[in-house]
């Protein structure tokens, strides 16, 4: 599916060269820029599919063995991003702007919170929410980012700049192939983290 | 040589007097601003609570701010950085712009209380059931993106109390915040609130504050220039009003003194006489000042403005001197003759503004001693010190002498007065507009567009207003706490049926000893929650050991001291216990300020419908109008009986019944016609008319006696006239000058005495005795 939707590019890319020429040539034709943080998050975004489904391992020092959850990504341009647990409970965060909403079946809760009292959280947010929308700019305005590998194998390490966002985060590892996120892992200061399976093509409102 | 010094003793004892009077006035009297000073001390409980409230209380030292003119990120930016400036001042209490709403020390507190704080902790806390649902609970927020902010909780607190006790607190919401800061919902302000050390209604203390927040902003690094400071809050409305009453007082008291020196001056075309007339006006002032002082420690800047306008009535004593000077008699002679009228006038005037000093408001008691003492020392003055003052050689322009037919024409007309009478109380029987202003805010200066600034604002920011209170009263504060704390689940309905939009109930925070004790003795001890534990974690992936934290402290919770108001002193959250908390000399008060009140007469109904014992509703605007309304009664009841007082001196004075009638009704008739004239503009009356009346009171009978001087005669009775005519004329300049004012007050006080002494006048005229012999 993925390489259906390259080859569709690809050839509307050509077809594009052909009507318009050379001077549409250095936008469209991606392949050949160089391999930066800008073009990952541009491909990222480019690629991101609505709704992704997620495996997150959560090891902790509080625990003996980790703690596994299933669940959705869900991506509503342009600033919305849900991340809904399905197993083996069903809890919801839905990221609005600078507001949170956060819904516990469990714990029968219902509560929004603003961001901007949780400057941590705000930059842990700003990591995901940056990367899925092509924002190299304000990613590297949060994070000090290294990219390493190659387009097909690539690692992206962030470490928070901000004195808040360090007191949660040590960093976030993203690591993938082209446009595809494959494994976020984020480790906390105190040595906790956690790592996050995203799979492809499990996607769709299919659970919920 | 003896009988020269004779002669001038009384202007020697004068200045001696005067001398000491002025050093006394620049040297020892003190001058006081704060309204607070002048209210009464209550008589009931709920008005004791009342004004002590609005003496201190926080509702009155709350300031509300706000940032305007820049785009959010600036207003958020200049937010923090005012906040961090403001509170080094040390001028406030409290400084908050939704940053860090608790400090570290009172988080610290309240963790370590956290058992005795919770409101979960009840018999079966610690079962293993609700262990088990907690730490589910906590595997949860492991897995949560939250995780990292309450990781560190769990171990001392595997049920999550602390997470609770702030969730049950944050009940209230606050504005929505950007970037960390409170800011309206449209991003145009970021809002702010302090609470002053000063009191709202000490208007210097708050000026100098209100200053100092403006430096402050001004100041502020890297500040946008187009960023706006907008301040609102009681406060700001004491320190507008004394700025908009004094700069009206200063042009009105210009432009009413330039008048009147103008209008003597064409009347006698003599300044020796315009500045002498200004010696018994200057003398009752000093003496109205000092006695004042001395009685109560102190004299009010209202009084000392109110009873100078009150004491233009003693500028018409050296005008009735000067009217009846002529070639033949002496000023000494000519004050002899008229002295029996003029000590008449003097005492009846001083019954009328008696009535001031017994009304028991401390406002109008100051105002009474100033009238009263002002108008003896004047008159003294004017009978023994101006007339050695009046050059000998004076003699005074002939007095046109058309006025004695004049008024004969005029008292033709004599049955008009008491048609008047009558015409104006029908007038009042059926007017529309309430005779009586019940309505205090109606009084106030403050412009029509700052009262919706300090709306609007105190809707963004959720502020309670000043008005709504709940009161709970008891002899202790454990009693107010448990009596909170009964009435917690009613509040929480209210607010749940929209009756209210928010509370502030100190139980809220601080649970009472006996909640906090019943709470440890229901703490099991540690063998048993070790236990329960133990079986709650059966199959749980927790390390082992991990809970050792949350068994000590459960322990540690048994035997614990409980926490009293007063272990939060010196942090944001004790100054709001201080303020929700109030101690009154022998009881506690827990004052519960109300937000977004819909239905007052409701909500009083429901109150009232709990029969919770000490708990009452109050409306602070209803009761401190009810309050007035008080004294205006008692004003008005001593009022009318000092005119009987009157009536009995004049009756002895004049040595007859029959001349009453003349002396009297005109001087009735005119406050009935002027209080009608008021009303049908639209006025409703106000204690500051009914002092005003007392003015006109004074000047009614002052002309009604001169009118009916029994020398009435020939040219005396001309000069008699043309003395009145002046008294009045100077009266209604000063009066009429004042009611162009915009501050209502003013307004009121200039119309209330420039009509009634036009009426006065007109009326006596109208009822005056027939000259004795017609044709001279």
């Amino acid at each position: 599916m993925i390489f259906g939707r390259l080859l569709h590019k690809a050839l509307t890319s050509a077809a594009l060269v052909l009507l318009l020429g050379g001077a549409a040539l250095a936008g469209v034709d991606a392949p050949s820029a160089p391999w930066t943080v800008e073009a990952l998050v541009a491909l990222l975004k480019e690629q991101r599919e609505p709704s992704m489904a997620f495996e997150e391992a959560t090891y902790s020092s509080l625990l003996t063995e980790p703690l596994k959850v299933r669940g959705q990504l869900r991506f509503t341009p342009p600033t919305t991003m849900e991340k809904a647990i399905t197993d083996p409970f069903r809890e919801r965060y839905v990221i609005e702007g600078e507001r949170v909403l956060f819904e516990s079946e469990r714990k029968k809760i219902k509560r929004t919170i603003s961001l901007e009292d949780y400057p941590a959280l705000r930059s842990f947010v700003a990591a995901f929410r940056a990367s899925f929308t092509g924002d190299a700019a304000q990613l590297q305005h949060v994070y000090e980012t290294t990219l390493d590998g190659t387009r097909r194998q690539w690692t992206l390490l962030l470490r928070p700049r901000e004195k808040a966002g360090q007191s949660m985060v040590d960093y976030i590892l993203f690591t993938g192939s082209e446009g595809r996120v494959a494994t976020i892992a984020i480790r906390s200061p105190d040595g906790d983290r956690s790592v996050m399976t995203l799979l492809p093509g499990a996607s769709s409102g299919a659970v919920r | 040589m003896i009988r020269r010094f004779g002669a001038i003793a009384p202007i020697v004892l004068w200045v001696a007097a005067m001398a000491c009077g002025l050093w006394l006035v620049t040297a020892r009297v003190s001058v006081h601003s704060e309204l607070a000073d002048l209210l009464p001390e209550g008589t009931t409980a709920t008005q004791r609570l009342l004004l002590t409230q609005v003496r201190t209380g926080i509702a009155g030292r709350i300031l509300l701010l706000a940032i305007e003119g820049g785009e959010p990120d600036a207003l958020a930016q200049a937010s923090r950085e005012f906040v961090q400036r403001l509170r080094a001042t040390g001028q406030f209490d409290v400084v908050g712009n939704g940053e860090q709403a608790l400090a570290k020390p009172d988080k610290e507190l309240l963790f370590r209380s956290r058992y005795l704080l919770s409101r979960r902790v009840g018999l079966d806390a610690f079962s293993v059931d609700a262990l088990r649902h907690g730490l589910e609970q906590r595997l949860d927020d492991l897995r949560s993106p939250l995780a990292s902010l309450i990781k560190e909780t769990i171990p001392g607190d595997p049920t999550g109390e602390f997470l609770g006790i702030l969730t049950g607190w944050s009940g209230q919401e606050g504005p929505e915040k950007y970037r960390g800061v409170w800011m309206s919902g449209d991003h145009a302000r970021a809002l702010l609130v302090v609470e002053t050390r000063a009191a709202g209604f000490d208007a210097d203390a708050q000026a100098a504050i209100q200053q100092e927040i403006r430096t402050t902003f001004e100041t502020v690094p890297g500040r946008p220039a187009s960023l706006r400071l907008l301040m609102s809050g009681p406060g700001v409305f004491a320190v507008e009003t004394k700025r908009r009453i004094e700069a009206e007082v200063w042009w009105l008291s210009t432009a009413a003194s330039t008048l009147v020196l103008l209008f003597l001056f064409a009347s006698y075309r003599s300044v020796t006489l315009v500045l002498l007339s200004l010696i018994p006006l200057s003398t009752g002032i000093v003496a109205g000042i000092v006695a004042v002082d001395g009685w109560f420690g102190f004299i009010h800047g209202i009084t000392l403005g109110f009873g100078i306008t009150l004491l233009g009535i003693v500028d018409d004593y050296p005008i009735h001197l000067f009217s009846h000077l002529h070639a033949r008699g002496s000023a000494p002679a000519v004050m002899r003759a008229i002295w029996p009228t003029m000590r008449l006038g003097v005492l009846t005037t001083v019954i009328g503004f008696s009535s001031l000093l017994l009304a028991g408001f401390p406002a109008l008691a100051q105002l009474g001693l100033f009238a009263v003492t002002g108008l003896i020392a004047a008159a003294l003055t004017t009978h023994w010190v101006l007339p050695l003052c009046v050059p000998a050689a004076f003699t005074p322009q002939a007095v046109p002498r058309g006025i004695v037919p004049a008024l004969a024409q005029l008292a033709k007309a004599r049955w008009l007065v008491p048609a008047a009478a009558i015409l104006a109380t029908f007038a009042l029987l059926w007017s529309d507009t309430p005779l009586w202003q019940t309505d205090l805010a109606s009084l106030s200066p403050v412009p029509e567009d700052g009262k919706r600034l300090d709306q609007q604002l105190r809707q963004e920011l959720g502020a309670p207003d000043v008005r709504d209170l709940l009161v709970i009263e008891g002899p202790t504060a454990e009693d107010v706490l448990q009596r909170g704390e009964a009435v917690m689940a009613q509040l929480e309905q209210l607010r749940a049926d929209g009756m209210v939009a928010g509370y502030d109930l100190v139980s809220t925070y601080l649970p009472s000893r006996r909640s906090q004790q019943a709470r440890q003795q229901a703490l099991p001890e540690r063998s048993v929650v070790a236990a329960n534990l133990q079986a709650a974690l059966v199959g749980l992936p927790f390390a082992p050991g991990l809970f050792a934290p949350f068994l000590d402290a459960v322990e540690a919770a048994r035997t614990q001291p409980v926490l009293e108001r007063d272990a939060f002193q010196g942090t944001a959250l004790g100054m709001k216990l201080a303020a929700l908390l109030v101690e009154q000399p022998g009881r506690w008060t827990a004052v519960v300020p109300l937000r977004g009140v819909a239905d007052r007469s409701r909500l009083g109904e429901a109150v009232a419908g709990w029969q919770a014992p000490g708990a009452a509703y109050v409306d602070l605007k209803e009761e401190s109008n009810r309050l007035m309304t008080a004294y205006r009664d008692r004003t008005v009841a001593v009022a009318a009986w000092g005119l009987l007082a009157i009536a009995v001196v004049l009756v002895v004075g004049l040595r007859s019944i029959a001349v009453l009638w003349p002396v009297l009704m005109p001087m009735m008739s005119a406050l009935i016609v002027v209080a009608a004239l008021l009303n049908v503009a639209g006025e409703s009356l106000s204690l500051f008319h009914i002092a005003t009346f007392l003015l006109v009171v004074g000047l009614g009978l002052d002309y009604a006696l001169f009118f009916n001087r029994p020398e009435g005669a020939g040219d005396e009775r001309a000069r008699t006239l043309y003395g009145l005519l002046v008294c009045s004329m100077t009266t209604i300049l000063v009066f009429g000058v004042l009611a162009c004012s915009t501050i209502p007050v003013l307004h009121a006080i200039g119309m209330t005495a420039a009509a009634g002494s036009f009426c006065c006048l007109l009326f006596g005229g109208m009822m005056a005795e027939k000259e004795t012999s017609p044709d001279v």
